[in-house]
């Protein structure tokens, strides 16, 4: 990172890379050319910004009245362009490439964790620290929340969403099971699996096409198995994998497809499809976040009491639960800055938050709406207060987790043993360490 | 030797065989079977289409639908945004496909038959695009695509889109240019037509069934080209078809009925336009124009 | 053999070079070729020698050490294998079958134009489709293949195909033919056009049966035509990517990863652009040297 620009200006010489170079110093601001053209978005002072955002189809239009609100009181003009998708799709690549090319939205939303953090690390995304003191977000925002939009340090997005996973169930399938309430520990949650096994329902609705999802049963079975203190320093890699409790959980892993409380060959199969089997009857219940219940649920046409939703027993406390975080980060190069952290402010406020409909808020007074969507306000009003660890695939970088998901593939295959895998983590988490 | 050799005349006496009244009953009967067995996985496309995005949550995707709808078409057509995505694509297709077929018809006639100096390198060169990953590109192409003031433009696709068709069309059609025989084109020549004369009036006419068959493909490929729209355009109003087909994924979940009608939506013309172009790779359409 | 000479005779005549005329029409294209995929593929070339993350401004320049890493990475020895593997079954597979439905379709069946309309629909589907309807296909507890062997009383045959390491490839490949049968089909139904009927009706009053039109007209006449399919072919198949990444992400675990999926996965995912690009150049480097037969075929005076 510190002999580049002689570097670079050797290759562009060789390369006759007159393009290239306007664009790489536009990104890095250090190129001859960059002080002519405004670099980010937009120009100095300027009052256009452009937002740029993974809405999809039933929330984008709310976003976009709610900027035009924004630009009626500031006399701004944004523009919001979206590309809806997970974050396994293509919305980082999109984005990388823009601002790479030098023409980076001014404001951004992003996934929170090891998604968003290449963007803080790379200087892409500017450091937010003055803005949180000059409007109090630290005061107004859930903590945890701003923890999963800090990065070494630097407070590089701003957090609107906290997702935090529970278990969600359906009551006809739980009834058929002769299952009258909830697990209240590991134990019970394995007598549960098995009885729902032996009335021929498949427990556990989860895909692991993309690595995550089945994740989220792992992760679980670790903090039951390590507890909260030991689960966060094997995650930030301060503590060794190759040890008992990670043994414990891989076995247990496995021990949830041997006795059929996976769905047979979950490795491959698509999160998006095996995530509402708990709606369709073929699973009793999946391990997800809020929004199941408006875009399961009563997608399918159901009714919210017909289903309900827990916490994953820990036996630990906190209880804690995994979760995610989302929110916005601002261009580095954004021209005018101190107008794209008033565009962010005011999305945090509670009024726009609840007009955005979000299920899940950072912030506080902005809760579901009891009526419409029961359990999810039932959910932010319990568990969704308790802490949480980082789920999994955004608790390490991209290649770690990928490398950890093949390492569970491999024990759910039965072609890596428990003790194997933990030793397997280990390296793989040294070799994160060091890099 | 001459039944070995003769084919390389590509030319003149291609017709279809005459009446095909009766024959082949048993080959239809089994080539059936082998069709419907190939369209097969298209039914569970069909099938997600008409049926209520409810019905499809509630129930998965291999069940059979309770109710039956049309309503997923209107729906997709918005949501999809076709009305804009459709126009876009279209004109994409329009200016893009036959210059690009054009350009490339030229440069595979200099290297077949006008013997072009460094031959071999070119084709060399021309190798190296079709075996570039593009997604190493997209970088450089964004940046230089910005300097023009070209981002959110569909003019600004035209150039990697050209780029990136014209290996394999110049390789297809240099391939098939080489089998022209050179006694055609020597006796046009000794008739002082210049090679303009000779490319536009005999090597194009005579390799009609070639040209169309790199239309046809490139023409798919176009409209199905996803990365660069995808990287170099942002507003709803200059989006093409596959980069709007995203409208109907979530974060979460996916419309998947929507989207089953959307890319029904999307693929329709191309195979109607298949269907009519087809017959001028094999209809015996191409007879006429061989008399040259 | 006074046909054979006859053109020889005449090739080497114009010996010459086309000169100014013949640049003159190669130019066009080669300008937009050479400013819009030369340039942007050269200009990202030097990333290889590189730690570049992708993202960053800067980078340290660490000459061949992204390449001399290559070799042992684990996952690079499995898409190796796998990009082989994929080479063989989708290239003989589609190229085949292409050719007997051209053949076919070139003769004596009805309802032509819709056969060639259904073998050649998958071509155009978009990938995302394609991933979809084979997924649900695949799908181990309610996926059409398992239900259609139990139906058949094959109970032990059922098996979680996308699922596990050992079917997951061979399972993808199956939706690759599927896909690209069309493509081959096509330019041999352009190529069969090219041959002429009179050779056909010549070697039918001669008694020859179909099975010898077949080998000694059809084939040989088709050779200019298997080179430039089967040349296409294999370079498509060693950059093969967007359907491995849509129908399995290189999974499970990294059982599926060949070379072009390695290669985004560390460019755009890993933040190892470095790395990735060096991956990129060597998928490029196998295909062009694949590519150098087919090019001295092409580029001699009479093949």
């Amino acid at each position: 990172m510190n002999d580049s620009p002689l570097n670079r200006r050797k290759f562009l010489s060789l390369t006759g890379g007159a393009a290239l170079a306007a664009g790489l110093a536009a990104c890095t601001g250090t190129g001859d050319d960059s002080a002519s053209a405004p670099a980010g978005g937009s120009g100095n002072g300027s009052k256009e910004l452009r937002l740029f955002t993974y809405e999809d189809n039933s929330t984008i239009d709310l976003v976009k009245a709610q900027v035009k609100q924004f630009d009626a009181q500031n006399g701004t003009t944004t523009t919001v362009d979206s590309l809806p998708g997970s974050g396994a799709a293509v919305y980082p690549d999109k984005l990388r490439t823009e601002l790479l090319g030098g023409k980076g939205p001014d404001v951004w939303r992003i996934w929170g964790g090891q998604i968003g953090a290449p963007f803080v690390k790379a200087k892409q995304a500017m450091d937010l620290s003055s803005y949180y003191t000059k409007f109090g977000w630290d005061a107004k925002l859930n903590q945890a929340a701003v923890q999963g939009m800090t990065f070494d340090g630097v407070k590089g997005g701003v957090p609107f969403i906290v997702n935090g996973l529970g278990s969600w169930y359906s009551k006809a399938a739980f009834d058929k099971a002769g299952i009258s309430a909830p697990p209240k520990s590991y134990a019970e949650l394995e007598e549960m699996n098995a009885k729902l096994v032996a009335a021929g329902i498949t427990p556990a609705g989860l895909g692991g096409k993309y690595g995550w999802d089945i994740m989220r049963l792992f992760e679980y079975l670790l903090e039951v198995s390590a507890g909260p203190e030991l689960h966060d320093k094997l995650l930030t890699g301060d503590e060794s994998w190759d040890r008992p409790e990670v043994v414990t959980a891989f076995t247990n892993f496995k021990k949830w497809q041997d006795q059929k409380w996976l769905p047979n060959g979950a490795v491959a199969l698509d999160p998006a499809d095996v995530e509402l089997w708990y709606v369709q009857g073929k699973a009793a219940y999946t391990i997800t976040g809020s929004w199941t219940e408006a875009q399961g649920i009563q997608a399918a046409n159901k009714k919210s009491a017909d289903f309900g939703v827990f916490t994953l027993p820990t036996g630990h406390t906190p209880e804690r639960h995994s979760g995610f975080v989302e929110g916005y980060m601002i261009n580095a190069k954004a021209g005018n800055p101190d107008m794209a952290a008033a565009l962010l402010d005011f999305i945090v406020k509670p009024e726009t938050q609840k007009a955005l409909k979000v299920t899940s808020s950072a912030i506080t007074g902005a809760e579901p709406d009891k009526a419409t969507l029961p359990l999810s306000y039932e959910y932010s009003q319990s568990a969704g207060k308790q802490p949480f660890y980082t789920i999994q695939d955004q608790a390490f970088p991209k290649k770690q987790a990928d490398q950890y998901f093949a390492v569970q593939s491999d024990v759910l295959q039965g072609k890596t043993s428990p003790a194997d895998a933990a030793k397997k983590m280990q390296d793989v988490i040294k070799a994160w360490d060091k890099s | 030797m001459t039944t070995v050799l003769m084919p390389e005349a590509t030319i003149a006496t291609t017709h279809t065989p005459p009446k095909k009244a009766k024959g082949g009953l048993s080959t239809t009967v089994v080539m059936t079977l082998v069709a419907l067995l190939w369209i097969s996985p298209l039914v569970l496309l069909i099938i997600t289409a008409v049926r209520p995005l409810s019905d499809f949550v509630a129930n998965g995707p291999l069940s059979w639908p309770s109710t039956f709808t049309f309503q997923n078409f209107a729906d997709a057509w918005n949501i999809g945004n076709f009305a804009t995505t459709y126009r876009n694509s279209l004109i994409l297709l329009i200016l893009k496909v036959p210059l690009g077929v054009f350009v490339s018809a030229m440069l595979a006639y200099a290297l077949a038959k006008l013997r072009i100096r460094f031959g071999r390198t070119i084709m060399y060169t021309v190798f190296l695009g079709l075996t570039i990953p593009i997604y190493i590109t997209i970088v450089p192409v964004f940046v230089m695509a910005r300097s023009a003031g070209l981002t959110d433009s569909l003019i600004g696709l035209i150039g990697p889109y050209l780029a990136f068709g014209i290996p394999f069309e110049v390789l297809v059609l240099q391939s098939f240019f080489r089998q022209l025989p050179d006694e055609i084109l020597e006796a046009a020549r000794i008739d002082g037509a210049g090679a303009w004369r000779i490319f536009l009036t005999i090597v194009l006419p005579l390799s009609a069934p070639a040209l169309v068959t790199v239309f046809i493909l490139d023409a798919v490929a176009t409209w199905n080209e996803f990365l660069f729209a995808l990287i170099l355009l942002n507003s709803d109003a200059h989006k093409t078809i596959p980069v709007g087909l995203l409208n109907f994924q979530g974060q979460f979940s996916n419309n998947n009925t929507g989207l089953a009608a959307g890319i029904l939506i999307a693929v329709v013309p191309i195979l109607i336009a298949y269907t009519f172009l087809q017959r001028w790779i094999v209809g015996g359409l191409t007879a006429g124009a061989s008399k040259g | 053999m006074a046909v054979l000479t006859a053109p020889r005779k005449a090739t080497r005549k114009k010996t010459r070079h086309g000169g100014l005329v013949a640049w003159g029409f190669a130019l066009p294209a080669l300008l937009v070729y050479a400013g819009f995929l030369v340039y942007p593929a050269l200009s990202s070339l030097w990333f290889s020698f590189t730690d570049w993350d992708g993202l960053s401004a800067g980078y340290n320049v660490v000459g061949l050490d992204n390449y001399t890493a290559l070799p042992s990475d684990p996952v690079v020895r499995q898409a190796a294998l796998n990009n082989l593997i994929w080479a063989v079954v989708t290239v003989v597979a589609p190229v085949v079958l292409g050719l007997v439905l051209a053949v076919i379709l070139n003769g004596k069946v009805r309802g032509k134009p819709v056969l060639r309309l259904i073998f050649y629909t998958p071509a155009v589907l978009p990938l995302v489709s394609v991933a979809s309807i084979w997924g649900w296909l695949y799908n181990p507890e309610y996926g059409a293949i398992n239900a259609a062997l139990r139906a058949v009383g094959l109970d032990g045959l059922a098996q979680p195909w996308l699922g596990q390491d050992s079917t997951a490839l061979g399972a993808t490949m199956v939706a690759a033919i599927w896909l690209r049968v069309g493509f081959p089909m096509l330019l041999y139904l352009a190529a069969l056009q090219g041959i002429s009927a009179d050779l056909y009706e010549a070697a039918t009053v001669d008694g020859a049966t179909r099975w010898q039109q077949f080998w000694h007209i059809t084939m040989p006449g088709l050779k200019p035509a298997h080179y430039v399919v089967i040349a296409l072919s294999v370079i498509d198949s060693f950059k093969v990517f967007d359907l491995i990444y849509a129908m399995t992400y290189g999974g499970p675990g990294t059982a599926t990863q060949v070379m072009g999926t390695w290669m985004y996965f560390n460019v755009f995912q890993y933040n190892q652009a470095g790395y990735g690009t060096a991956i990129a150049v060597v998928i490029t480097v196998v295909a062009i040297a694949v590519s150098i037969p087919y090019v001295r075929s092409q580029t001699k005076e009479h093949a």
